[in-house]
């Protein structure tokens, strides 16, 4: 059933059967203490009266209720003791003091009653009764007795030390036999008392009732807070799933579990909501930068087609066509690889190689370029070995020397530096152009961000810097850039060796 | 019609000057946000063609600046095409804009749709008695018949009229007739003028003598 796999109903359940055994088990005890003490009280009485009787007979020493019968040591026992159970013993005279027949009632059905007999089991003779004794009431159960009857003729200290009390329907009876013979049974109605009892009974069912009642609702309650979150959670996820990345859960309650798992889950949904934002911002732009060489080709292509041209006209819309579709290629290029960096799926070449040697060569190829801007590089460079794929990382040497002679001012200079620092190899490319703004700074590996934010150039997208970083971050190094306005920029490449 | 078109993408630039040029349009250009700002301050164009990312000045703010000063229609290319950007350029004062990459055909109209608009009328077709001129198909008709006109007849019929009424000075049809490239002969303008009186009778346009021309 759907109803048992909720946490909230098998928690519900599990703690309403503990709360139920509990009040169950405090309630029988509780009633069972009462019965004892109610019955106990009554078991007293009982035995009270059963010794006065048992004197009244023969004037021995009181029985005390909890030793047995007191007799005088055998050697003090007076000579004339009847021997017990004797057949032709004279019947003795019994006469009930009056202040030991108060303790009997007369016609009052709820007093105590006495009967004493005499003689064999099987043929027993009355020798005294109260008036309200009443034969059918009750029947001495003699089996019940048996022990304490059967020991009449122990000696006292053998005795059991408590006489026994038996219930027949509404009334409580005990019984002994005197040494002398006489069955001594004194009883009383019970019915007040079990009364009283059923009273208890009832009053301890509707307490456990109503404590059950209070601790299931506020268990349910309580429950309920607690799980709460559970659904918030699971709603606005739900929302998460279907496309809505701005939602977070609402952490009302920081401290518990599930407000930690909550903070989590929020915190997890904001980079994912990151995530997917660069990843819009990403092809946006890139659908940005697809947009000029398309509409380049487009209107080359339908003012052609307009009229009829010469040769050299058409020669010039294939021309301005081609460097369109050129421009798109270097960028569908650069796009592919950073996919491929991004999915870790390019792979690089491991090899030890002199990345000294490396780094100058990049710079003779630039030197064309720096001559035409009259730029001179200066380059300091430690004789280092490191390993990772040479044609990556002189494409990130070259690229860091082209935009450091070409954001260079004229005659300016452009400094590099390797040195090998703990086991890192330390490449510093530094220029002294107009510097990069402090608000630009954090941006420039961003894709397509490009400080200037006007096109410098065909094909230059702005993915130049992101795929150093990312060739370089694929070789287990890192790539920093600093800059001070109108002093220069310097970018540093470290790179484990 | 004369029209400014600032664009820094230099075989975009090309194409669209040319394919105006052949419209008819006289067609100055400029090739980063300064000159632009420049020019289009220093001339009454017809129409401007912006672009938004520039280099030095930015399309917006050459749109921003030039409103301090005139009123020229502005039809704005613009690569982004979110919502925000198009309010922006709206607000900012641009009469229209187009979203690269777009059809020539469609630059077209809606240059014609801001010049039209900018003269205060609200279709292609103008009548002045005899004479219609439809300015999208750029053809006209007198009693009913087409007529031939070369491009820069056609485009000094277009401007007079849709500056009927008015008093056209001869300064004035040159800086809209003939582009910055244009090395003009100064009786030039009479030339075309007879040719298109005539075509389309002698009355079509008046010479008020001292002041230019009009159409009545």
């Amino acid at each position: 059933m759907k109803i048992f796999k909720s946490i909230k109903w098998r928690l519900q359940l599990w703690y309403g059967l503990i709360l139920v055994v509990v009040l169950a088990g405090f309630g029988f005890t509780a009633y069972q203490l009462e019965r004892n003490r109610q019955f106990g009280r009554i078991d007293q009485e009982l035995h009270r009266r059963l010794n006065v009787l048992a004197n009244a007979l023969h004037r021995p020493p009181p029985r005390r209720l909890d030793q047995g019968f007191f007799r005088p040591p055998p050697d003090q026992m007076p000579d004339e003791a009847p021997p017990i159970r004797q057949e032709n013993r004279p019947q003795p005279e019994f006469r009930l003091p009056p202040e030991a027949a108060q303790l009997f009632g007369t016609n009052d059905s709820n007093g105590f009653y006495f009967h004493i007999t005499s003689g064999t089991e099987n043929d027993r003779h009355e020798i005294a009764r109260s008036e309200n004794y009443q034969k059918p009431k009750a029947v001495i159960q003699f089996d019940h007795f048996f022990d304490q009857l059967n020991h009449a003729d122990l000696p006292p200290e053998k005795r059991p030390a408590k006489l026994k009390s038996m219930d027949y329907q509404d009334e409580r009876i005990t019984a002994d036999i005197l040494p002398s013979g006489e069955l001594i049974e004194v009883g009383c109605s019970i019915a007040p008392e079990l009364n009283e009892l059923r009273h208890t009974a009832l009053n301890l069912a509707a307490v456990g009732s109503l404590i059950l009642l209070v601790g299931l609702t506020g268990g349910w309650w309580f429950v309920g807070c607690a799980l709460w979150p559970v659904s918030a959670i699971s709603t606005t996820a739900a929302k998460i799933s279907a496309g809505d990345l701005s939602q977070r859960i609402n952490v009302a309650d920081a401290e518990s579990e599930l407000g930690q798992l909550a903070a989590i889950l929020n915190s997890t949904f904001a980079r994912l909501e990151t995530a997917f934002a660069q990843q819009k911002q990403f092809a946006s732009d890139a659908a940005h930068e697809l947009r000029t060489p398309v509409t380049v080709i487009l209107t080359q292509t339908q003012m052609a087609l307009a009229r009829e041209r010469d040769a050299a006209g058409y020669k010039q819309t294939v021309e301005a066509c081609q460097r369109a579709a050129q421009r798109m290629r270097k960028l569908i290029e650069s796009l592919l690889e950073l996919a491929r960096f991004d999915a870790g799926q390019e792979i690089l070449k491991r090899m030890k190689f002199d990345f000294a040697k490396m780094i100058s060569d990049s710079t003779e190829l630039v030197q064309t370029l720096a001559d035409e801007r009259g730029v001179k590089i200066m380059a300091e460079l430690d004789a280092l070995e490191v390993t990772g794929d040479p044609e990556r990382l002189s494409q990130v040497v070259t690229n860091l020397l082209t935009n450091a002679i070409q954001y260079n001012q004229p005659s300016g200079e452009v400094r590099v530096k390797l040195e090998s620092q703990t086991g890192l190899a330390v490449l510093k490319i530094a220029d002294t152009g107009q510097g990069i703004a402090p608000e630009d700074l954090p941006r420039v590996f961003e894709r397509f961000y490009r400080a200037d934010k006007s096109r410098t150039g065909a094909g230059n997208a702005g993915l130049g810097l992101s795929i150093c970083k990312a060739i370089v971050e694929a070789h287990g190094g890192t790539m920093e850039v600093a800059s001070k306005q109108n002093v220069g920029t310097t970018f540093t490449v470290r790179l484990p060796v | 019609m004369r029209i400014l078109i600032v664009e820094d993408e230099p075989d975009l630039l090309a194409s669209l000057a040319q394919a105006l040029r052949e419209e008819g349009y006289a067609v100055d250009t400029a090739d980063n946000g300064d000159d632009g700002l420049f020019n289009a301050e220093g001339t009454d164009y017809d129409a401007i063609v912006l672009d938004v990312m520039l280099p030095g000045i930015d399309g917006w703010e050459i749109l921003k600046r030039l409103r301090k000063t005139k009123k020229t229609p502005v039809l704005m290319l613009t690569a982004r095409d979110q919502t925000r950007d198009r309010v922006k350029g709206l607000d900012t004062g641009a009469d229209d804009y187009v979203v690269k990459p777009f059809d020539l055909e469609e630059v077209f109209a809606r240059l014609r749709a801001v010049i039209r608009r900018s003269a205060n009328k609200t279709t292609n077709l103008i009548e002045i008695g005899d004479v219609q001129i439809d300015t999208a198909a750029r053809n006209v008709l007198f009693k009913e018949k087409p007529v031939e006109l070369t491009a820069r007849e056609y485009s000094l019929v277009e401007f007079m009229a849709l500056h009927r009424g008015e008093v056209v000075t001869r300064t004035q049809l040159y800086e809209h007739l003939f582009d910055e490239n244009d090395t003009t002969m100064s009786n030039l303008l009479d030339v075309h003028v007879s040719n298109v009186r005539k075509k389309l009778g002698a009355e079509f346009i008046v010479t008020r003598r001292g002041h230019g021309y009009c159409i009545e």
